[in-house]
């Protein structure tokens, strides 16, 4: 094959894309298109003004990076709840397990992917932060 | 043995086993929901269906069906599957499968069993249960819609504790587990129940949404309460006690507990508990190092017999040998004792000279093994809870004879056939001695007697006891003493039963020798069924004894140091855990000494009233953190570990005897371990014991007896005084010593004394139920709160001890009949 060939055809390509709807996202001023079964950040749902949480402790359980804090409590109508709910989003490896557990459809996963943050305290969510999304 | 054959495995069983026992002997698991080792057979819940092929293939229930010879045994055909599997969804039709918020989940027989059968649909459509929910109870919550009637609770409420709280009412589909007239709750507490109950109906209240059961670390221990021993499996969560949970297999007692070992445990984890040592400046007690206060301490006990020492018998056999160890060598002097002296005289004077031995001659074991009981004071029951459910199964199971002399109707009263004789208090050794002279005189006694030693001066120092004269006395009738003579007498096997402890000051060695004489008279000791059990207080009472905990060859004993601290006999007073403001007769004495003494050391879990007023406070670790080994009051010794770490700031007792030890310039031993070698080489009964023999099972360390009679004296009886009761002192059901009033448990069921009269009495002083009266006696006064009891006879008056905030101590000078007048 004549050397020059692959060349061309590789600058072929090059001139090709050039015209071309580019690849790369210019965030953060361009936003990517979440998925539907997307698994960021952790939502706790709400029903009649409540979280659907009632601390049955099977996320923590089985959660396998030990992320989840939850302690129970109970209300003024002997109903269970979380008096805790806490995700350590820096140990968190977001395999959605917490979701797939619970037995009452109360913590499922945003598209919410910007975590970043410059305090470490700021990545462990409480139960307030992470009613906060609906 | 009778042989026959299980799913195809040849099995030999007991001839009164049934098939489900035989298949659980021989490792065949029957899947079961209404069936407890404990219980008797009951037939509620269908599930252990199996086929018999001699029956023509039928399906029975293995838990009721008796095995008979040569019998064919199916117990998982497809078909018993599929009718399992029917029980399973017929359950789960009214069961409200609240599963994520029910406690029980994790531990739950119908969830498991469901997740077993694969019952994930149900063919059948009803409504859920709309019951009730009894959230108010503060230690059992009742929730019958979950409940599948399987009928443990009633049955274990009835058996076992013989209260009958619980039980089915109303009919067919509507039939719940209830309380009488479908009231609330209102029992001895003992959680019982909850402890057998397959599913979530019971749950115990104080560990409502505390943890879930599989993230519980479970710890097998020994209560920390009563001289029982039982043992308890503790369960923890991130270095928290935070339930007992129930074990069928464990210990003597099956994993019977009461309301203390169940529901006393939460002073572990109080956040009360001391957790810096504390030294006195400028009168007030202020944080410091440990390595500050022991070089305090240290440098005071170098006083030689200027020292004293008080223990609590909830110290470990190792503490408390290390601590005699550093008080006779490495300080020097004689003066230390436990439990105020007289609580132990029973043991180390009464049973050593009747018995020469400082130990019960009989065990718990032998309470069903026995043919009559004859139990002195019903306290017994309040002290011993579980001896109490002991006493209970030996009469109703096995049909045992029980006779009770009290001065005071009680709980074990109430049992079938039970014969109450209630005395007048402080009578008991002169009715034993009646008892002893009606034996000789109408020639009852075994042939063995006359051998032992003190048998002829026994016949005529017992002259004065004539039945007669007792019964004038004691007011009591003759001919029912006589029966009760008898009735011992003829016993194959007879069993006396008495409680000791800091609140039974006329239950002293006396009392001890006069039933051990019956039980040397009519040959009722050293075999099986057979003695007398001393029920001595705490966990570690018989330890103590053992270990030599007490004062010996002249030195002081507890009422002798706390005189000497106030005339300036003891100059340092050293007090390991005992609260003798509230556990010490007569209060103001107490104080004074207390007061008087130049230097006071106090080891304790909490800032009691005692070590507030100490000069230097070591906070030390409970039962839960430490390791070593109590000795029951039958002489089993136990081996526990640790449940949880201890605080950062805190010792156990072993660890600060070692460092005073080490200041003083002596040899501490290296480690417990180490040191239990060298008490089980000197301890009569403990060779061979080693904590790694203990490991698994506790041992009973052996009693060899060497008989003799002693002559008893009995005190003469207290004269009724006019306007006035007789008051007697005693434990109430729900606490134990000073120690239970840190755990919630028993405090949400008693939180305060109270004095207990008859209705009589309460008629002529126009008093009522809860009303404030004022008690009064030659020692002092006190409000305490009246009951109206009806086991109480007309005269008498009863107050437990246990509290703080309304202390007897301060109207009780330590008399076994006190004589008070009880006003509005």
């Amino acid at each position: 094959m004549n050397p020059i060939t692959p060349i061309i055809n590789g600058m072929a390509i090059t001139f090709k894309h050039m015209f071309l709807k580019p690849v790369t996202l210019q965030y953060p001023t361009e936003r990517p298109k979440v998925a539907a079964r997307f698994r960021g950040l952790h939502a706790l749902n709400v029903s009649h003004d409540k979280a659907k949480c009632v601390a049955c402790y099977l996320c923590p359980t089985v959660c396998p990076a030990k992320c989840i804090t939850v302690e129970a409590g109970e209300d003024a109508n002997h109903d269970k709840f979380a008096t805790v709910y806490e995700i350590d989003m820096l140990r968190c490896i977001f395999c959605g397990y917490c979701v797939e557990a619970c037995p009452v459809d109360a913590v499922r996963m945003t598209g919410e992917f910007e975590l970043a943050n410059y305090d470490r305290k700021d990545f462990i969510y409480s139960k307030e932060r992470l009613l906060e999304k609906k | 043995m009778v042989n026959l054959t299980i799913d195809d495995k040849q099995v030999t069983a007991p001839k009164t086993a049934t098939i489900y026992d035989a298949a659980k002997l021989n490792g065949i698991k029957i899947p079961i929901l209404c069936h407890d080792k404990k219980l008797k057979p009951f037939g509620a819940c269908r599930m252990c269906l199996v086929e018999v092929e001699q029956m023509k293939g039928r399906q029975i229930p293995a838990c009721t069906t008796p095995v008979t010879e040569g019998m064919i045994i199916r117990t998982s055909t497809p078909d018993i599957v599929k009718a399992r599997k029917m029980v399973l969804e017929l359950l789960l039709l009214n069961h409200p499968l609240d599963c994520p918020v029910c406690d029980k989940s994790g531990d739950c027989d119908l969830q498991n069993l469901t997740y077993e059968y694969k019952v994930n649909s149900n063919r059948f459509k009803d409504e859920k249960f709309n019951h009730e929910i009894d959230y108010n109870n503060p230690l059992i919550e009742r929730d019958m819609n979950r409940c599948v009637l399987c009928g443990k609770c009633a049955r274990i409420c009835d058996e076992i504790v013989s209260f009958g709280a619980l039980t089915f009412i109303d009919r067919g589909i509507e039939t719940k587990i209830g309380c009488e007239f479908d009231d609330a709750l209102n029992c001895e507490f003992c959680g019982s129940c909850i402890s057998v109950c397959p599913v979530g109906s019971l749950l115990a209240r104080p560990f409502k949404h505390k943890a879930r059961f599989w993230a519980l670390t479970k710890h097998t221990s020994v209560c920390g309460y009563c001289g029982t021993g039982c043992n308890l499996t503790l369960g923890v969560k991130d270095n928290k006690v935070l339930t007992t949970i129930y074990d069928e297999n464990q210990g003597f007692h099956k994993g019977q507990l009461c309301v203390r070992g169940r529901f006393g445990y939460q002073f572990i984890n109080s956040t009360k508990r001391l957790t810096t040592p504390l030294v006195k400046k400028n009168n007030r007690l202020v944080e410091a190092s440990w390595d500050e206060a022991l070089e305090i301490v240290a440098a005071r006990l170098k006083g030689g017999s200027d020292v004293a020492a008080l223990a609590t018998a909830r110290l470990t056999n190792e503490e408390l040998a290390l601590f005699k160890k550093l008080l006779l060598e490495d300080v020097g002097t004689k003066n230390f004792d436990h439990a105020a002296g007289y609580a132990h005289a029973a043991l180390t004077e009464g049973f050593a000279r009747s018995f020469g031995t400082s130990a019960s001659s009989a065990t718990i074991p032998d309470i069903q093994k026995s043919d009559f009981l004859l139990v002195i004071k019903t306290d017994a029951y309040e002290t011993h809870p579980v001896v109490g459910f002991e006493i209970n199964m030996a009469v109703k199971n096995n049909g045992v004879k029980l006779s009770i002399l009290s001065d005071k109707k009680g709980k074990l009263s109430k049992l079938p056939d039970a014969v109450t004789l209630v005395h007048r208090p402080g009578s008991e050794v002169a009715v034993l001695n009646a008892i002893a002279k009606i034996i000789l005189d109408e020639k009852l006694a075994d042939g063995s007697a006359e051998a032992i030693p003190g048998f002829a001066e026994l016949g005529q120092a017992l002259a004065a006891f004539d039945a007669d004269t007792v019964a004038t006395q004691s007011g009591l009738a003759a001919a029912d003493i006589k029966k009760l003579a008898a009735g011992y007498a003829a016993a194959d096997k007879g069993l006396i039963l008495f409680p000791v402890g800091q609140a039974y000051a006329g239950h002293t060695a006396d009392l001890a020798s006069a039933a051990a004489n019956l039980a040397l008279l009519t040959g009722n000791y050293g075999k099986e069924g057979c003695g007398v059990l001393c029920l001595s207080e705490k966990n570690n009472s018989q330890g103590a004894v053992d270990m030599g905990f007490y004062a010996q060859d002249g030195g002081l004993n507890g009422l002798q140091i706390l005189e000497a601290c106030t005339n300036g006999g003891v100059k340092t007073l050293f007090i390991a855990g005992e609260n003798p403001l509230t556990s010490y007769p007569d209060r103001n004495k107490v104080k004074a000494a207390l007061e008087a003494v130049e230097f006071l050391v106090v080891s304790e879990l909490f800032l009691t009233e005692t070590a507030a007023m100490a000069d230097v406070v070591l906070p030390v670790c409970s039962f839960a953190e430490k390791e070593g080994t109590f000795t029951s009051t039958d002489r089993r010794v136990q081996f526990f570990k640790p449940a949880i770490r201890k605080g950062a700031q805190i010792r156990t007792d072993f660890e600060v005897f070692s460092g005073l030890v080490k200041c003083l310039g002596g040899q501490a031993p290296a480690s417990p371990a180490a040191l239990f070698g060298e008490i089980a080489a000197v301890t009569p009964g403990y060779q061979g014991l080693s904590h790694v023999s203990l490991r698994k099972d506790g041992a009973f360390a052996a009693v060899s007896m060497t008989p003799a009679f002693v002559v008893p004296k009995a005190v003469a009886p207290v004269a009724a005084e006019q306007g006035k009761l007789a008051l007697v002192i005693g434990s109430a059901l729900y606490h134990s010593g000073t120690l239970s009033q840190y755990g919630e448990g028993p405090m949400h069921v008693c939180q305060e004394g109270y004095i207990e009269v008859s209705r009589s009495d309460a008629a002529a002083g126009k008093i009522t139920e809860n009303d404030l009266v004022t008690v009064s006696s030659a020692s002092g006064s006190i409000q305490l709160k009246a009951k109206v009891s009806l086991r109480i006879p007309a005269g008498v008056a009863f107050a437990p001890y246990h509290f703080s905030n309304t202390p007897v101590t301060a109207i009780w000078a330590g008399q076994p009949v006190t004589m008070v007048t009880v006003s509005k």
